[in-house]
């Protein structure tokens, strides 16, 4: 094989050599890196909140200028409210609630299995109200039943701090509760002491993310509870009809908006939470992307350009060889092979450098740790643009015909 | 001589145009990448009130049970009630303001206008002066207004303009939440970023969102206003129901700050506070070990982590992407000057010094760096405006000022001679009668 005359040769002129390895080992550490985390977020972003079919989905919030002074009068805007609501043509279901998956506002409590505990057994997004979530969400029931209308306790928040007696909770939560048997038929408590209430686990569903869709498992701890508060204020989250969300959004906004003393706010499609949820994740992973194409044309571009420069500092060498009998595919050959040992260098040290900034992310950012699969992408990635790059300059000092290449100076 | 290298440097730009192109491109790219994300990374750690952040201070305390505690344990960001009004009246540093988030309807009677949910903040009087708020008409509330927790409001320039034009509202009554306000002022453009007086807010995050009026503390805890931002409680939570019960708890929600004389009150502060957990132990509050805090303007934001990990992460990455763009001029550039080498020879062989090649070669670097920053400033421009439509909030903090432009070009330039240094180097090597012997 060329290899040792292709070493000695480099050797003696190192500079050109050394900083195409260096440009490579630097866009390996970064493009390893940034190709993780772009997969990292574009799989958070993809992940499912347990809604069915999303895009008929929104909520709202209703708020009164003056509060009713009764607890009739508070329970009876909610039911002029519904009236309203269920009034519009084209709405399939609607739930009032205090919050809405992927919403990024709600309410956080603590559970625990024994009132004796110290502290709460885990944190879990609560989502409350009267109607049945399982069906407005389209929530797929895995074990036990949905709340049936005994269930559901009216409760003065003046008078009490009790959310109801009973809970339905995701399948992550249960699993997290009670890992060796089902929870459905058991007793938990909402918060821990003398002062925690008691709930019967009726029914697990399979998934309901939380309000904030957080990374991980603790994106899924998610409990419903069967509970109407007396209060004037309120959030719906209304299912239209497939392909009327947009105007029944509208419509209902109108109907809500026309009682007087009566203000609507936040109305807003689940489809648009997703978005606005995930715009960092999106923004950050288009920025890597942007980075990342960018880098690697930057690097092409510099081994295009050392390339090109060798060949015509090697013109005469390469008619001599022409002359004296290498064939087109040597002088090809040539070019490729040093070229790959260039990017061969640059890869093994790009790889320890990958690592490394990895380490240095992980340590200040908190970022994941790289899987080594990235690196064999990475390191593929540049080997290929490595070839690709110096083809253009190879495949020119190839045609350099011998005759005239001898004759020059 | 420097301007005819200088213009030595500009015609040899459309010498080998191609490469010369590539790595004015290289390094304008290289350039904004990082610009545009540094720019954001400055306004986002910005010091939003350089003439006093080292003397208003955040105090913290930790009221939580004893149970669960752990060495080394965070006090809460937030005051609960008690704790808030003890310190307001501590009198302790020149002034104290507590702090919460309101949202209310505001009715206007006129039926262009439908009633509309207005957000504000409900602080003390010395809140204005804390915070160097400026005012368009009017002033603060006075202390007798105060005490007597009356229905007053300071409102913002947008919403007095859209209730009342352009005319001094000053005097005039609002209806809000069903009850008369009297208008004592109107603040002017008053917008800090990041919005440090209440990072911890539920309207609008760090950055974008305003506070569209103000009203005294205690009138909105007179009117039961229930807190529009964060509300925490760790341990038992309130005992009563109600508001009353709310305000009774151990439960944080109110946003605390002190103006000390000089930054060296943030001691003097800080020891009373730990005298005061000292002094609420007897009442058989605090039942963990004195943790006490207390933070300036920008320990806060650190704390409180405002610049946030992807904003930090996009900065790293595109100086690691300059970095990759530098050695790529640098290889370049070698090419570039390595072809000069004739030239070099019959310059040396003609009486010019080894440091007249470096200066000439030295400044067609810079040359190339003067007309790749320039690209790159408008690059930059392009860079932010890609940033500023991930959302509102990146709109408002993706802006360049004149020190950011600036430094673009210094970069820029900085960056071109760094990359210049060893191609130049090797320039200078040339030996004269080796090269005009090969010609």
């Amino acid at each position: 094989m060329e290899i040792r005359p292709i070493l000695s040769s480099l050797l003696r002129n190192k500079t050109g050599a050394l900083l195409i390895a260096a440009q490579v080992a630097l866009s390996l550490a970064i493009v390893a890196n940034a190709l993780y985390i772009i997969h990292d977020r574009l799989e958070r972003a993809a992940r499912t909140s347990g809604v069915a079919d999303e895009t008929s989905m929104f909520r709202l919030g209703v708020a009164q200028m003056k509060d009713p002074e009764s607890a009739e009068g508070k329970l009876a805007v909610q039911d002029r409210n519904y009236d309203l609501i269920r009034g519009v043509p084209g709405v399939a279901s609607v739930a009032r609630t205090n919050q809405s998956p992927l919403s990024r506002s709600g309410w956080n409590m603590g559970l625990s299995l024994d009132t004796k505990q110290a502290e709460t057994t885990t944190n879990t997004a609560m989502y409350f109200g009267q109607d049945s979530m399982v069906k407005t969400f389209g929530l797929k029931l895995i074990e036990g039943r949905d709340f049936v209308a005994d269930d559901v306790e009216t409760i003065d928040p003046d008078k009490t701090q009790s959310l109801g007696r009973t809970a339905i909770l995701t399948q992550v939560l249960a699993k997290k509760l009670f890992p060796a048997s089902s929870a459905v038929g058991k007793t938990i408590y909402l918060g821990t002491g003398s002062d925690a209430f008691p709930l019967q686990v009726v029914g697990v569903v399979e998934k309901l993310q939380t309000p904030w869709a957080n990374v991980g498992e603790r994106g899924e701890i998610s409990t419903i509870l069967a509970a109407r508060r007396v209060e004037s204020y309120g959030m719906f989250v209304v299912r239209a009809e497939p392909g009327q969300r947009d105007r029944v959004m509208k419509d209902v906004e109108a109907a809500l908006g026309k009682v007087p003393g009566q203000v609507v706010m936040g109305t807003e499609s689940m489809e648009k939470d997703r978005i606005d949820l995930y715009r960092d994740d999106r923004a950050i992973a288009w920025m890597l992307i942007t980075v990342t194409v960018l880098l690697l044309l930057v690097t092409a571009s510099g081994i295009v350009g050392m390339a090109t420069l060798w060949v015509n500092q090697r013109r005469k060498q390469i008619g001599v060889r022409r002359a004296l009998g290498a064939r087109r595919i040597d002088i090809l050959r040539y070019f490729i092979t040093e070229n790959l040992m260039i990017t061969t260098g640059g890869i093994v040290a790009g790889l320890l450098l990958a690592v490394a900034l990895n380490q240095l992310l992980v340590s200040q950012l908190e970022l994941p740790k790289l899987p080594l699969g990235y690196l064999a992408i990475g390191s593929t990635v540049l080997w290929l643009i490595g070839v690709l790059a110096v083809y253009g300059p190879a495949w020119r000092a190839s045609s350099i015909s011998p005759a005239i290449a001898t004759r020059s100076a | 001589m420097f301007a005819y290298y200088f213009t030595l440097g500009l015609r040899s730009l459309r010498r080998n145009p191609a490469l010369t192109a590539l790595m004015i491109v290289t390094l304008a790219v290289g350039v904004a990448a990082s610009m545009a994300t540094l720019t954001v990374l400055y306004v986002m750690s910005g010091d939003p009130i350089p003439e006093k952040s080292d003397r208003l201070f955040v105090p913290r305390v930790d009221t939580a049970p004893l149970v669960g505690y752990a060495a080394g344990d965070e006090p809460s960001d937030q005051l609960n009630y008690t704790d808030a009004t003890n310190l307001l009246r501590s009198g302790q540093g020149v002034r104290r303001t507590a702090v919460y988030g309101v949202g209310n309807a505001i009715e206007t009677g006129r039926a262009d206008l439908p009633p509309f949910l207005a957000q504000g903040v409900a602080p003390t009087r010395d809140f204005f002066a804390m915070f160097n708020v400026p005012f368009l008409y009017g002033g603060p509330w006075d202390v007798a207004t105060e005490t007597a927790k009356s229905n007053v409001i300071v409102l913002n320039r947008e919403l007095s303009e859209k209730l009342f034009g352009k005319t001094n509202p000053v005097g005039k009554r609002i209806t809000m939440d069903s009850e008369q306000w009297q208008i004592v002022g109107v603040i002017d453009k008053w917008n800090p970023l990041p919005r440090y007086y209440r990072l911890i807010n539920g309207n609008g995050g760090n950055f974008s969102g305003a506070d569209e009026y103000f009203i005294p503390f205690q009138t909105a805890v007179r009117h039961e206003f229930s807190n529009n931002g964060n509300n925490n409680c760790t341990g038992e939570g309130p005992k009563e129901p109600g508001y009353q019960g709310w305000i009774a708890s151990e439960c944080d929600w109110i946003q605390f700050w002190f103006e000390g004389k000089s930054a060296s009150d943030q001691a003097r502060i800080k020891e009373f506070l730990a005298a005061y957990v000292t002094d609420q132990k007897k009442l058989g509050r605090f039942p963990r070990p004195i943790n006490v805090r207390l933070e300036n303007v920008m320990e806060w934001m650190k704390h409180l982590g405002v610049v946030g990990a992807d904003t930090k992460l996009s900065t790293w990455l595109a100086f690691g992407f300059l970095l990759v763009c530098l050695v790529n001029t640098v290889g370049l550039l070698l090419a570039k000057f390595s072809a000069r080498a004739g030239e070099v020879g019959v310059r040396r062989a003609l009486g010019a010094t080894r440091g007249n090649i470096f200066q000439q070669f030295l400044i067609e670097a810079t040359v190339i760096g003067l007309v790749g920053g320039l690209l790159g400033l408008i690059l930059s421009f392009g860079g932010l405006w890609l940033i500023s439509m991930q959302s509102e909030e990146m709109a408002i903090v993706a802006k360049m000022d004149w020190a950011m432009l600036a430094l673009t070009l210094a970069l820029s330039i900085f960056a071109s001679i760094l990359a210049g240094l060893l191609p130049t180097w090797r320039a200078c090597q040339v030996t004269p009668a080796l090269q005009l012997k090969t010609q």
